[in-house]
């Protein structure tokens, strides 16, 4: 990546805080449960469980809530590396990815409104223009959590 | 402008009522060192900062606490809204059941109601980096006082997420401090204020 800006000399009488540097990323899924994409900034509470990821043997999920899941850990995935990336903006390694990511979340956000409803007005289909497909207020919403 | 996307950031299910844990987690509501207070101090901060893409930051972090704030009421609803007659007398949330029923308010664990004093908008990108930075550990401490006391893998799960997400916003706005120190006087960072005086 590049350093330009990492002439972060020690002043007296202000603080640094080192640049990060790239690191290969967590999996989408564990991402989320940790809090961050990058393994080098998760600095665990010696008080909270290691994973806070639901066990997978657990009730089967239905297909609207895997897909649900799969646009919660890439949507996080872009959230955090969209913050790397404002400070980093010239790391390559990151923007592929942010390319990739983003790619794959549209993808995700129109499977679920073509299949159930939309999340976003972005993903709505855009013909025909009919009342009867009109279903931007229809789902649950986000904070009654459970039951889709 | 914003838009909305119809999930959290991070799903909150949590199937047990429990009003005391909803007393102590609205803090992170309206709370001194909470969300409200985190997403309107970086939305208020971005105006004025002399480097772009520091001000770019502010609103990216300032979204995502948007976000978070959505997931701390999301918490505080779940675990009040089956909240009996009984339990609103009992459960240790009888004084907010007195003023809000169940609806959202901003206030802290101790009742003291959310107040723009909370959040710093000071005008100089030094000292607002690090209100930022000391914000950012504030609100850390606050999620591992709530992770002492509270057991319930539901309940935890979230609480841990936006515990991680506070030391990666600090690193963040340590690197946005460095970017920031690169535009100023390397001998003095402290010679003028560059939100403030023309150099």
């Amino acid at each position: 990546m590049d350093n330009s800006f990492c002439s972060c000399k020690e002043t007296l009488a202000i603080a640094t805080v080192p640049i990060q540097q790239w690191c290969e990323p967590y999996p989408w899924e564990t991402a989320l449960y940790e809090g961050t994409i990058f393994p080098s900034i998760n600095l665990l509470f010696f008080k909270a469980p290691l994973s806070t990821e639901p066990s997978k043997s657990s009730c089967k999920k239905s297909e609207k809530e895997t897909l649900l899941d799969q646009i919660y850990a890439i949507s996080f995935a872009v959230n955090d590396l969209t913050l790397y990336l404002d400070t980093h903006p010239d790391c390559l390694n990151g923007t592929k990815l942010f390319y990739q990511l983003i790619k794959k979340r549209v993808d995700l956000l129109t499977e679920f409104s073509d299949k159930y409803e939309p999340l976003t007005q972005f993903s709505m289909g855009i013909e025909p223009y009919d009342t009867s497909i009109y279903n931007w207020s229809e789902g649950p919403m986000p904070w009654e959590g459970g039951n889709l | 402008m914003w838009c909305y996307e119809k999930r959290l950031q991070f799903p909150v299910n949590i199937k047990t009522t429990c009003p005391k844990t909803a007393q102590l987690i609205i803090s992170q509501y309206g709370g001194p060192d909470g969300e409200l207070s985190a997403s309107m101090r970086y939305l208020s901060q971005r105006y004025s900062m002399p480097v772009k893409k520091v001000g770019g930051l502010l609103t990216d972090i300032g979204t995502e606490e948007l976000g978070h704030m959505e997931i701390i009421c999301a918490i505080v609803y779940q675990l009040t809204r089956n909240l009996t007659e009984e339990e609103a007398k009992t459960a240790g949330f009888d004084a907010y059941y007195i003023d809000h029923t169940k609806g959202l308010f901003p206030q802290a664990a101790a009742g003291v109601p959310f107040t723009s004093l909370e959040f710093q908008s000071k005008g100089d990108a030094i000292t607002d980096l690090f209100e930022d930075l000391a914000a950012e550990q504030k609100a850390r401490t606050v999620y591992e006082n709530l992770l002492r006391v509270i057991t319930e893998p539901d309940i935890v799960a979230p609480l841990k997420f936006l515990r991680a997400r506070e030391i990666v916003h600090f690193q963040r706005f340590g690197e946005a401090l460095e970017m920031t120190k690169q535009q100023l006087n390397a001998k003095n960072f402290y010679y003028y204020n560059p939100e403030f005086d023309k150099k």
